[in-house]
């Protein structure tokens, strides 16, 4: 089996199966079941009743139906929630990525005077507790006039994505072989063009990568949209589902519904992309 | 002579009542009141509520956003302090509300809108603690007792025990049949304090120990206050096995699902038992004062938070006209109907009768729920350390008096007794 | 992936042609930096600023009040209880950390070798392992309280019914299997994370190099720990900083599965969730109090990850 074999059934036979393979495959097998038990209670529990929920909280549903999606999507106003939700992360993803990449070349491909002081500078957002800005940002958006704007919620989301984007592209942009830079300069391509030409498509997994990582959290945050944003039709899908949550009583199975609508994207979107991320790689290094 | 003066007072104060009244229907034009609130499962009833408000008031619209509770004080905090904040908002009881008053960030109401369906004891609640202005109109009440499953009792052949003896006997028998005798949590350290004054107010005194703490004549340490303590050693063996383990929302469920046929908690559980367990029969009994109590049974009680107005509101006079609304008997009528909680409005009568039998205990049996309403007014809380407390002494890790210091060593650091003032 | 390109082990050692290159021109650079610098600096710089400059006034609320110097974080040492949570908080934050690398690293590293060879379900695995990551943290905390459930969770029924009570613990409940029973939820959460960092270095290893091991007689072990476990030294470094800063600034997970005071008893507390309640659950003076804290923090955070970063680049350029 640590062969790529297409024909399962032949390895059955084989004598040669090593103690190993088995066991590593019965590893894999068993931390997967542990990551899709707690994800197939989530899937259950949108069909069935919260009461139901609330009494028995494990269980499978008395029918397959999908009531709670319909209620999540229509009475929530998922679907105005859907398009803030993407139209923000998408923004405030593509711009933070743009901004980083550029910053990351100039950093991660050169030594000059004050570079490792920038660097530093720019990776110490890292370490920044992501919550404790929001009282004096909250105050500077409404100084700016952009509370309860979309557009102040993208740049303050595009800012917390550039410590790391630079901190991990400035890394790749460091590593890649200094002869490509060489062939293009001796062509007389402009700094410009030599990123957007040569390097900018190097690292396209590693863009790819900055990308989503950037792209889950934001996708997944309820806390900045609840503070800086104010009219509920400008609320992204985890504020809308923070909604489910009341102070005694929350609605598990419309919330549960919720869930699985926002998440669906993301998986969709993981997939398509680690696949790019993992045949860019092995393509970019074999050459 | 007297009565010209008068009647050209009046007169007067009639004109200009005029003017202030056709001001006001100009302004009124279409006015948009937002209210914000932490409660999200109440979202229908109040938006049921402010549709008779907005057929009694023409071109008022009120709108009503809820938030997600957990994070509801900083939504606020923030929401106040710039634009597009709400007109009108929901506010946490006395301590938690003393730091949007002293950043003056609520309208003062006293002297402006009618508060007289309050008692001083409600309104304290919505008080500033250095200026003694009232900030917000009370919405509800809160009380503490004990939750039974008639259905499981009435299996037993048991009754509402009304000494402590006959409590302890019945925990027994329920125990003995199988069941959880106390289905309480202790995973969520919030739930514990109340636990601790549901069952054991009556062993340290209740009202007067609580005057004789404000006046610093005694203090937590007093040998009552920790025996009241010990009380919940006592009863430990009754709750669910490993309660450090059991979350609020599992003690709960211990309930509806009928593994265990008593919950102590407060009657904003009520909501929760009729929405999700309408087939059980739930009663209520007060938890009998446990031997050498100072007091006969008691029933704390908490005013639950209030209506107040926005400082930077554009609507200040449709905004007081909202929150005077609701201390009215009409909004508290309604409030308690739909909402399932007590209306701190006199005048006010719970339909619910397991509510109703909250309010006649109250009413009868009265005791505040002393640790969060007299001691939230500095950091650290009281019941933000004697929660935690109570978790190491279900562990076996602490003793009733060292629990007692640790109260008193916290809460000194900002209390100062009336006396030494 | 970011030890992709650098997979090549007879890269030339950086130091040299960086001398060698062509510097762009001031103005150039100041193109390539300036849009990233302003955004970051007018969105996050300032603001942090701003919360340190706070840290040294008393609030009212919201309101600033007086210049009070130090006094704020001479409350954080003095106050009770916060004078015995914070070291207790910040223990427990090491203990955090130690146990991510060891348990979460660790399995991310053995998911990356595992999937790095062709095998049947290679893409499955990879795709469920990072799935977690996708899922809101409140809803993380609450399914694994439901699944740790002393009463009615599946473990502990499983366990039971399988004649193994005695391991049937109350995970949560219990001060000795709290914060292990967070940190393995944690890295349920975040396996994928360092899987696919460690994966993607793994990619960029030149199987030239594996062969010519195979060749010579080396096992698979042999191979793992003289040739691709060196070679992974720059994403360790990567993976290291960046799990680290994770950890100091935990709270959703935390937050969501424990509770706002870490129970029980404060068995689960953690420096995040000490921030939140000095912010949001504390009395008036909390917001300077709360800067403070988020100023100490930030310092002992960005002091040790730039330490940790350094160390590493230190030890990749000895080893090429």
């Amino acid at each position: 089996m640590s062969t790529a074999n297409p024909s399962q059934n032949r390895s059955f036979h084989l004598p040669r199966i090593s103690f190993a393979s088995v066991g590593s495959n019965g590893m894999l097998i068993i931390y997967a079941i542990i990551v899709l038990l707690p994800l197939f209670i989530v899937v259950t529990n949108t069909m069935r009743p919260t009461r139901e929920i609330y009494r028995v909280p494990v269980a499978l549903p008395a029918s397959i139906n999908f009531d709670s999606y319909v209620i999540a999507w229509n009475e929530a106003d998922f679907s105005t929630y859907f398009m803030n939700s993407l139209v923000i992360t998408l923004s405030s993803v593509v711009l933070g990525t743009s901004v980083s990449a550029l910053a990351a070349y100039i950093l991660g491909r050169y030594n000059f005077p004050g570079g490792r002081i920038l660097s530093s500078f720019f990776v110490a957002g890292l370490t920044l507790p992501f919550r404790l800005a929001i009282v004096p940002l909250f105050l500077l958006l409404n100084s700016l006039g952009l509370i309860d704007n979309r557009l102040g919620l993208i740049l303050v989301y595009a800012a917390t994505g550039i410590p790391f984007s630079v901190f991990i592209l400035s890394s790749f942009f460091r590593q890649l072989p200094q002869e490509l830079t060489e062939a293009a300069r001796i062509d007389g391509a402009q700094e410009f063009t030599i990123f957007g030409r040569v390097m900018l498509p190097l690292v396209r997994p590693a863009l790819a990568t900055v990308a989503i990582f950037q792209f889950v959290p934001l996708w997944n945050d309820f806390f900045f949209p609840l503070v800086l944003l104010r009219s509920t039709d400008k609320w992204t899908l985890p504020v809308g589902m923070t909604r489910f949550f009341g102070e005694f009583q929350t609605d598990w199975s419309t919330l549960f519904a919720g869930l699985v609508i926002t998440t669906l994207p993301l998986i969709i979107l993981f997939l398509s992309a680690t696949e790019q991320i993992i045949t860019g790689l092995t393509a970019g290094v074999r050459k | 002579m007297k009565s010209r003066t008068r009647f050209a007072a009046t007169s007067l104060l009639a004109v200009l009542l005029l003017a202030l009244v056709g001001s006001l229907a100009l302004a009124q034009d279409e006015v948009t009141l937002t209210v914000w609130s932490w409660r999200t499962e109440d979202e229908d009833a109040y938006n049921e509520i402010f549709d008779v408000y907005e057929a009694a008031n023409p071109g008022v619209t009120v709108e009503f956003v809820p938030f997600v509770a957990t994070d509801y004080n900083n939504i606020l905090a923030t929401g106040l302090t710039g634009e597009g904040g709400p007109d009108v908002a929901q506010l946490r009881a006395y301590g938690g509300v003393q730091a949007l008053i002293e950043a003056g960030q609520l309208l003062p109401l006293d002297g402006e809108v009618d508060l007289s369906g309050f008692t001083d004891a409600i309104l304290k609640g919505a008080t500033g603690r250095e200026d003694g202005h009232v900030y917000g109109v009370p919405f509800g009440v809160q009380a503490l007792g004990a939750f039974y499953n008639v259905g499981i009792f009435e299996e037993l052949g048991l009754s509402e025990p009304e000494t402590w003896d006959e409590f302890i006997a019945a925990l027994d028998t329920i125990a003995g049949a199988g069941y959880i005798a106390i289905g309480n949590p202790a995973l969520d350290s919030w739930m514990l304090p109340i636990l601790h004054d549901a069952v054991a107010a009556p062993r340290y005194g209740g009202p007067e120990f609580e005057a004789a703490v404000l006046a610093g004549e005694t203090d937590f340490t007093d040998e009552n206050y920790v025996a009241s303590i010990a009380v919940l050693q006592d009863l430990q063996p009754y709750l669910p096995p490993d309660v450090t383990g059991v979350a609020y929302n599992d003690a709960r469920t211990l309930f509806i699902s009928g593994l265990s046929p008593i919950f102590i908690g407060g009657s904003f559980e009520i909501g929760f038992w009729k929405s999700e367990a309408p087939d059980i029969e739930v009663g209520m009994f007060m938890v009998p004062p446990p031997p050498d109590s100072l007091t006969g049974p008691l029933v704390p009680s908490w005013m639950d938070g209030s209506y107040g107005v926005n400082a930077l509101t554009e609507h200040p006079e449709e905004a007081k006209a909202l929150v005077e609304w609701m201390g009215s008997v009409e909004f508290g009528q309604m409030f308690t109907d739909k909402i399932n909680q007590l209306s701190p409005v006199a005048g006010t009568e719970p339909t619910d009768p397991l509510l109703a039998e909250f309010a006649t205990a109250m009413m009868e049996n009265p005791a505040a729920y002393m640790l969060l309403v007299d001691f939230r007014y500095g950091d650290p809380t009281g019941t933000n350390i004697l929660g935690p407390e109570i978790q190491r002494l279900f562990l076996g890790e602490t003793t009733p008096e060292e629990i007692a210091d640790a109260l008193q060593t916290g809460i000194a650091q900002w209390f100062t007794p009336a006396e030494a003032e | 992936m970011t030890a992709l390109p650098n997979a090549n082990p007879d890269a030339k050692p950086r130091r040299t042609w960086r001398k060698n290159a062509m510097m762009p021109s001031v103005p150039t650079i100041a193109l390539f930096i300036l849009p990233a610098f302003v955004l970051y600096t007018v969105f996050m710089v300032y603001p942090l600023v701003q919360a340190l400059i706070f840290s040294t006034f008393e609030f009212n609320g919201l309101v600033r009040g007086d210049f009070v110097g130090l006094q704020n974080f001479q409350q954080l040492f003095s106050r009770y209880p916060l004078n015995e949570q914070l070291p207790r908080a910040f223990g427990h934050n090491v203990a955090f950390f130690l146990g991510t690398m060891a348990i979460q690293n660790t399995a991310g590293l053995l998911f990356a070798v595992l999937l790095h060879k062709p095998r049947l379900g290679k893409r499955f695995f990879r795709t469920v392992f990072t799935m977690p990551y996708l899922i809101s943290p409140i809803v993380v905390g609450y399914l694994w309280r439901l699944m740790l459930n002393p009463l009615f969770g599946p473990i502990n029924n499983t366990l039971k019914s399988i004649g193994l009570s005695d391991l049937a613990k109350p995970w949560l409940g219990d001060p000795a299997t709290a914060l292990p029973t967070v940190i393995l939820v944690n890295a349920w959460m975040w396996v994928g994370f360092p899987m696919l960092l460690f994966g993607a270095g793994l990619a960029g290893i030149e199987e030239d190099l594996r062969e010519a091991a195979r060749i010579d007689g080396a096992s698979n072990w042999g191979i793992f720990q003289h040739i691709e476990f060196p070679l992974l030294t720059p994403v360790i470094g990567i993976v290291t900083v960046l799990t680290f800063i994770g950890n100091f600034n935990a709270f959703g997970v935390v937050w969501s599965l424990a509770g706002v005071d870490g129970p029980p008893a404060g068995a689960t507390d953690v420096l995040g969730l000490v921030f939140y309640r000095t912010a949001f659950d504390g009395g008036s003076d909390a917001f300077g109090l709360a800067s403070a804290l988020a100023v100490l923090m930030f310092l002992f955070i960005f002091t040790v990850s730039v330490g940790v970063q350094t160390w590493f680049r230190r030890l990749e350029d000895r080893m090429q």
